[in-house]
């Protein structure tokens, strides 16, 4: 049986007809200027051919090898009968036929770990990766979300009303806690009922939350709050598993490259994330713990949250409430934790006493 | 016993063109070595990842025929890993310190702002480094009729070409993007070769200007469909001034047909939720090969081997930076 293609010698980019042989010992290559050449099989690598249509691709040699071409696949098998050797060196043409099932399961079992990588995996990733990212980083990072999430002009800059606010941060601060952080708060003037901590120190507190405030404590509860998130780098953690995600469903969709740019899409979407029960739960108690360090009256903070789980329970909760109520699930189970928690702490000083926090409410103006 | 017709004489003359490109992929095999890749990135979470490209590599260059024979792709993943490692240390961590680290220092306001410029200095100069370095490395791994591709241009040359070209185009507002455009190319192109036998490029820098500014000035009339028939001019002209040996390579790739398969490949993936991607790199790939072809005499028996080194750190470091525009 021969077989018949072509021959390049690896020296021009001539090619030759040739007809092809297996024998004891090789492969017996003749060309058709009759010159015969001998290729011992222990020389011979198969480089092309493995898919169906695509022709045998056989070398023998180092960087500048011989090749012989044949499209027919029956010399794989030739090849593989002759050898009866080290198994993989030469395709089994049979094997194809297993290609299609073998995919199959690669497609079950890759959906399988990435719904694992989703549900397990990442979330633990984050969780062990947060606490190694250098606070600088963090700082960095919610400094570039800042930019890209708060247009300048939505800033409610008051300075007068402003000093008031850096007033409460300065309180809930002062007692200590906070690290390496520098917490600022800032006050955008959207209509959503809505807080939100970045990493490394920025919150941003929405106009339609502030309007519902009655007092600077309430406020100074909400801080507290929010400023445990990136104390306990839940924010960090979050964006951290945002930005993995993106990447893994990146790397499902063929497209792996970019990566910086996943990330800040990622960074991007951090006022949709969502925290876990346990860092609201972690947020709600410690953010309790600092309002108390603080000589801050907790009930306030209470209320509000109280009224918030009130308005739940109405039977349509207006937008803004309903969208801060999904990154804010409230419920009564975390009122009256709370209400436990605070017992028996002293009523503490007035924030921003002689103040009219009604007048300092309208930093956006109006 | 196995006669052969004797042949008078192996000395064959040079065979005239056309020589075409043919692609013989098929979507279901591209999109089967993905799926297996997808198994295999997220079971070593994303170390696969450079196995996966050269795979993927592998299979395209080896569906594309150049006058019927396909071409060869032999990169391998761990040089592709250790070039991208290579890459991370030597250009990304000094890149990340300039960044990252003078605002940790708390430095003063001037250094903060001279270590920024630095480092966009650098990824100015880092770019040309990873583009040469990519093709050298692309290059070197690529064989057609079992001769070896190179690049043998010198990085710190196509430097000089790329920065100067780039702070040109600044200075000029854009009119001489055209011809950093055209240059760059040129640069590359005339430094490539197969085997001993170079390829020639005899565009010439301005040449494109007229066609730069009428879609400059129809940008808005049109919404920026202007540019598909810009970008098919600029392809059609960088081909025709492409050579090799005696032979030229020429291309019909127009304007409308681009957007046709550009705006057919972004439906097929927004549709497919990006795993259509298979079948659009097939698509594209079947329009480069039916719309470039080498057009004249080819001395194939001329086209001696010649082999050159290179190592994956430029394509490393290609991967720090851009996205892979080119297919696998």
């Amino acid at each position: 049986m021969s077989w018949s293609g072509h021959y390049l010698d690896g020296r021009s980019a001539e090619r030759r007809r040739a007809t092809a042989q297996v024998t004891a010992s090789g492969l017996e290559i003749i060309t058709e200027d009759g010159a015969v050449r001998q290729w011992p099989f222990a020389q011979i690598r198969q480089t092309q051919g493995r898919y169906a249509g695509e022709p045998v691709r056989l070398e023998r040699g180092g960087a500048a090898a011989e090749s012989l071409i044949v499209e027919d696949v029956g010399l794989l098998t030739a090849l593989r009968q002759a050898t009866n050797g080290p198994r993989g060196r030469f395709h089994d043409p049979r094997r194809r036929r297993l290609r299609a099932p073998l995919t199959l399961g690669a497609g079950l079992a890759a959906v399988g770990l990435a719904l694992g990588l989703y549900v397990w995996g990442i979330p633990t990733l984050a969780a062990a990766t947060a606490h190694l990212v250098p606070t600088a980083w963090e700082t960095r990072l919610g400094d570039e979300i800042y930019r890209r999430l708060v247009r300048p002009e939505d800033r409610c800059g008051d300075p007068e009303r402003q000093r008031a606010i850096d007033a409460i941060v300065a309180r809930l601060t002062e007692a200590g806690g906070t690290g390496a952080y520098r917490l600022q708060v800032t006050v955008v003037d959207w209509p959503q009922f809505n807080a939100l901590a970045l990493p490394g120190g920025q919150i941003v507190v929405m106009r339609g939350l502030l309007d519902r405030t009655d007092s600077a404590e309430m406020l100074a509860g909400v801080l507290a709050h929010e400023a445990q998130h990136i104390l306990r780098r839940h924010t960090t953690r979050a964006v951290i598993q945002h930005a993995s995600t993106a990447l893994m469903v990146a790397a499902i969709a063929g497209d792996v490259s970019g990566l910086a740019a996943f990330a800040l899409e990622g960074a991007r979407a951090v006022a949709a994330l969502s925290y876990s029960r346990q860092a609201e739960a972690e947020a709600d108690a410690e953010g309790l713990r600092m309002l108390l360090r603080a000589r801050i009256d907790p009930t306030p903070m209470i209320a509000f949250f109280d009224r918030v789980v009130r308005e739940e329970d109405l039977e349509e909760p207006n937008e803004g409430l309903r969208r801060y109520l999904t990154t804010h699930p409230a419920n009564r189970e975390r009122v009256a934790r709370l209400r436990s928690l605070a017992a028996g702490a002293p009523a503490g000083a007035r924030l921003l006493a002689g103040a009219d926090w009604a007048e300092i409410k309208r930093i956006c103006g109006g | 016993m196995l006669l052969v017709e004797a042949v008078p004489s192996s000395v064959a003359p040079a065979v005239a063109g056309p020589h075409r490109l043919r692609f013989h992929g098929r979507a279901s095999s591209l999109f089967g070595i993905h799926i297996v890749n997808v198994f295999f990135t997220l079971l070593t979470l994303g170390l696969y990842y450079f196995w996966a490209k050269a795979r993927v590599r592998r299979y395209v260059f080896g569906q594309t025929e150049f006058d019927g024979d396909r071409f060869l792709f032999e990169g391998r993943g761990l040089e592709m890993l250790l070039g991208f490692v290579k890459a991370v240390v030597v250009f990304g961590l000094p890149l990340a310190a300039l960044n990252y680290v003078p605002p940790f220092l708390e430095v003063g306001r001037a250094v903060t702002v001279a270590t920024s410029l630095a480092a966009y200095g650098l990824v100015l100069v880092l770019i040309p480094v990873a583009r040469s370095g990519a093709r050298r490395y692309r290059l070197s791994r690529t064989s057609w009729r079992g001769i070896r591709l190179s690049f043998r241009g010198r990085t710190l040359e196509f430097v000089r070409v790329f920065v100067g070209g780039a702070l040109l185009s600044a200075i000029t507002l854009g009119l001489y993007y055209p011809a950093f455009v055209v240059r760059n190319h040129g640069f590359l192109t005339r430094h490539s070769y197969v085997g001993g036998a170079r390829f020639d490029f005899d565009g010439r820098g301005p040449d494109l200007l007229v066609d730069f500014l009428y879609a400059v000035l129809l940008t808005l009339p049109t919404l920026g469909l202007v540019w598909f028939w810009f970008v098919a001019a600029k392809r059609r002209y960088l081909w025709q001034h492409t050579r090799l040996g005696e032979a030229r390579f020429q291309s019909t790739i127009t304007g409308g047909r681009l957007l046709r398969l550009k705006l057919g490949n972004l439906a097929l993936i927004v549709v497919t939720l990006g795993l259509g991607w298979p079948l659009a790199s097939v698509r594209t790939a079947r329009f480069l090969c039916r719309h470039i072809w080498l057009e004249g005499a080819l001395d194939a028996a001329a086209i001696r081997q010649e082999i050159q080194t290179a190592t994956a750190t430029g394509e490393g470091l290609l991967g720090l930076f851009e996205a892979d525009l080119d297919m696998g």
